[in-house]
């Protein structure tokens, strides 16, 4: 059996004002092998980080189910962490403190502390930065310092919401690089949303591509690019191949908005 | 890694640059030199009547009698005792008030409005009703020092907890946060700069009360003198006590913002 099953997946969202209840995720079926590092890419509104916030606990199911390692998901827990967008480092926290709280969530504390959280931002390659706040930190050191946060608590599985979403293109492209290092130390099971067609093909073994109104899988694409990677594969005929097919995906999806907009 | 450097190299300029003194330092202190040329010429040229001005000179050997044999420690400390025992007060009240209204939106929903109320409205009011249930003791101010510190505090803690970035708030749930752990490791140091300035605000109200009181009842205290140098018209007099009071506001708000300033730092960007 695969690590995380999920079956007939829906979510729906009641709005605020109209009280109207509209499908965020409806019907998605999806398993993801333990060690496999699988991104999910759509365009805006297509329901992925919902879908990741599912799995990390975080949103409430309306039908279908999700199982980690056969475990019913009923909430956060610590076989799972979460790298967020930006901002979720607390300002008030040096990179040290950051990358201790998810420790101290599960009450580890004294010397092993320490020297667990140093032991990963030298891993991220912030250990001359430890002492710094986020604020003295570039975009990329504090989406380092997230990862660093999340691998402190050792979890089965790593969740990625658009973790490089706000950083410049070639920030982005050497993250990438750096991530796919770290993930190659222990080959946790990885879930990355995305909505870079590039970073979708590169870090990933497979991908998942997601459409709108509701939410739901298109297809998902196995990708065979050789382990490790490097920039050099952005250039490959397979690599060519894999990007004209999310293209075509995600034009297709953009073009059914266009008629929705005119529509309406 | 080349932006950090960079950004190490930019914060060592900003250090070098605050020590010259800045533009609007030598600005405010020219200011100031030529407020007080004015004021010591301007009854000697017939510019203003002398008996109602003072001059700087006057009130500086004024403020010298006053620290030798004006009983001043006596009177300075009978308001600074209703200033600490009533700004106390209001520190240990507000601060779980705010808490429990920043934290509640039952009670929030309960008591915001009258809080709001008694904010806006000025609690000098209650001077009068103080002095009745309460005599004319030092117990009245108290009470209006009180009323005066405790809702900035209240109400700058209660926002400051209920305006918590969500974004926080799941992240900590996600590593599996309880309801205490998000309190103490997210909520408090998150409100913390809104807590001082609640308190920087509520220092200014605290010693309006003190004075305020003291001019209108009382036997002695700061505001006591300042009341009874004006129907002397010992305006010299008067103005080292105006003097002595602004300084000792002035000194406790730059010092709570002092303190504010260093724990917003790392909210600057």
């Amino acid at each position: 059996m695969a690590q995380i099953e999920i079956r007939d997946l829906g979510i729906d969202y009641r709005k605020p004002k109209s009280n109207e209840v509209f499908s965020a995720v409806d019907k998605v079926e999806l398993s993801i092998e333990k060690g496999e590092f699988v991104t999910i890419v759509g365009s805006s509104g297509c329901g992925k980080s919902t879908l990741l916030m599912a799995v990390a606990g975080l949103v409430n199911l309306s039908r279908g189910s999700i199982k980690i390692d056969g475990k019913e998901v009923t909430g956060p827990g610590p076989d799972r962490a979460v790298v967020f967008q930006e901002a979720s480092l607390l300002p008030w926290r040096s990179v040290r403190g950051n990358v201790k709280f998810g420790l101290e969530m599960q009450r580890w504390s004294g010397g092993d502390l320490n020297e667990r959280a140093m032991q990963m931002i030298r891993l991220v390659g912030l250990g001359r930065f430890s002492d710094y706040h986020p604020h003295q930190l570039s975009g990329g050191m504090r989406q380092r310092v997230n990862i660093a946060r999340a691998l402190a608590v050792d979890p089965e599985v790593l969740l990625m919401d658009e973790p490089f979403g706000a950083l410049d293109a070639q920030t982005r492209e050497i993250m990438g690089t750096e991530l796919l290092r770290i993930w190659e130390r222990h080959k946790k099971t990885a879930l990355f949303v995305t909505h870079d067609i590039d970073e979708a093909i590169f870090l990933a073994d497979k991908i998942v591509v997601m459409g709108r109104n509701p939410g739901h899988i298109k297809e998902v694409i196995k990708v065979d690019l050789p382990r490790p990677r490097d920039e050099a594969i952005l250039d490959s005929d397979d690599f060519h191949n894999l990007r004209k097919r999310l293209r075509a995906h995600l034009a297709e999806d953009m073009s059914s908005m266009q008629l929705v907009k005119e529509v309406a | 890694m080349a932006d950090v450097t960079a950004e190490t190299a930019a914060t060592r300029q900003v250090s070098f640059a605050s020590l010259r003194p800045s533009r609007e330092a030598v600005v405010g202190t020219l200011a100031v030199l030529a407020f007080l040329v004015l004021w010591q010429v301007a009854p000697s040229m017939g510019w203003v009547n002398g008996r109602f001005t003072s001059r700087p000179t006057e009130v500086f050997f004024a403020a010298i009698d006053v620290f030798m044999k004006d009983d001043f420690l006596f009177h300075a400390r009978i308001s600074l005792t209703e200033f600490v025992a009533g700004f106390a007060l209001a520190i240990v009240v507000s601060i779980p008030l705010g808490v429990l209204l920043g934290t509640s939106k039952i009670a929030r929903y309960l008591i915001d409005p009258p809080l709001m109320a008694l904010y806006i409205a000025p609690t000098l009011v209650l001077l009068p009703i103080m002095v009745i249930w309460l005599g004319i003791d030092m117990a009245p101010k108290i009470a209006v020092v009180f009323l005066g510190a405790v809702f900035p505090i209240v109400l700058n803690t209660m926002a400051g907890m209920s305006e918590a970035d969500p974004r926080f708030l799941r992240m900590a749930r996600s590593f599996g946060a309880t309801k205490l752990d998000i309190f103490m490791r997210v909520l408090v140091p998150g409100s913390l700069p809104a807590l001082l300035t609640g308190i920087r605000l509520a220092v200014g109200r605290a010693v309006l009360g003190v004075i305020v009181g003291e001019l209108f009842v009382s036997q002695a205290g700061i505001g006591y003198q300042i009341n009874l140098y004006g129907s002397a018209m010992r305006i010299d007099r008067l103005l080292v006590y105006v003097l002595i009071v602004s300084a000792f506001g002035y000194t406790l708000t730059i010092l709570v913002r002092s303190v504010e300033n260093k724990i917003r730092d790392w909210r600057s960007k």
